[in-house]
């Protein structure tokens, strides 16, 4: 799937990230659309958000 | 058999609020200054415990037996893990044990929610037909202090509630207990690629309703 993917598609592969390895076509279509898109860049950093939010409701220190 | 009668809860409240005088009798829950504290670990348990039984009564049974187990040994907390993972795993053994007693009602246990996973129609209600983003995902301020704020939780947890059907659930093993996927798809019986949509749907909705219930909220009132 190299080429062009849009932003519903980046989401899901952003996704899917966090639970496998990306296949290179995904990988390099996905960087190259990030490099484009700052939405998609505030989702990738959302997720990290929603990881570390995740990870602190585990132990209870909030 | 489930051990001791079970009281019916008070019609349209929250989850537990009439479920819990077995264990107000409890002499040592009136007394233990640690009482209110435990208590205010009750809603992560009942997420806890529903993730991994689907069921609702029967995960506020295991829950109210963890509480009752941990008032009881709550003598022997030494404080080397924080509270929350102390009662949690008092409640994973609850949870085993009445899954093992409910093993013979299969019925507990079937995939309760027949999703159709080809349907993609949520994903159009947040992408247009050129694939952009509806509500574009907005930079957020300040996220590491926003995790400091005791009333970010208070938004936090009922986002979680709010998701989607399976999404609240599996979310909350892989995220928030750490699960692997492998492990998360053969307690629910989906595929890997049905797990990363149920994922991929419930992060979006729950970005989505903190951006708009948290972020953007705050933003709006000035920090």
């Amino acid at each position: 799937m190299a080429g062009n993917v849009n932003c519903r598609e980046a989401s899901r592969l952003l996704s899917a990230a966090c639970e496998r390895n990306l296949v290179a076509g995904e990988e390099e279509a996905l960087r190259h659309h990030l490099e484009r898109c700052l939405m998609c860049r505030n989702f990738e950093s959302q997720l990290q958000f929603l990881h570390r939010a995740a990870e602190r409701f585990r132990s209870g220190a909030n | 058999m489930r051990a001791g009668p079970r009281i019916s809860s008070e019609e349209g409240g929250p989850c537990c609020s009439g479920k819990i005088s077995a264990y107000r009798r409890t002499a040592a829950a009136m007394t233990d200054p640690r009482f209110a504290e435990i208590e205010s670990h009750r809603p992560y348990m009942l997420r806890y415990a529903l993730s991994q039984l689907r069921d609702g009564p029967l995960a506020e049974e295991a829950v109210q037996e963890a509480l009752v187990s941990a008032l009881e040994s709550v003598g022997s907390f030494n404080g080397q893990s924080s509270l929350r993972t102390w009662l949690t795993s008092i409640l994973r053994y609850k949870v085993i044990d009445l899954q093992r007693r409910a093993v013979a009602d299969r019925a507990h246990f079937q995939s309760a929610e027949a999703a159709d996973f080809d349907d993609e129609s949520w994903l159009d209600a947040l992408f247009d037909e050129t694939g952009h983003w509806r509500a574009p995902p907005l930079a957020w301020s300040d996220p590491e202090a926003t995790l400091e704020q005791h009333r970010f939780w208070e938004t936090f947890e009922p986002c979680l509630d709010r998701l989607p059907a399976p999404g609240a659930r599996v979310f909350f093993k892989r995220e928030i207990l750490g699960e692997g996927t492998e492990e998360i798809c053969k307690e629910e019986r989906i595929s890997p690629s049905n797990c990363w949509v149920i994922l991929h749907r419930a992060r979006l909705a729950l970005r989505s309703c903190l951006e708009k219930n948290w972020f953007v909220a705050e933003a709006s009132i000035g920090r």
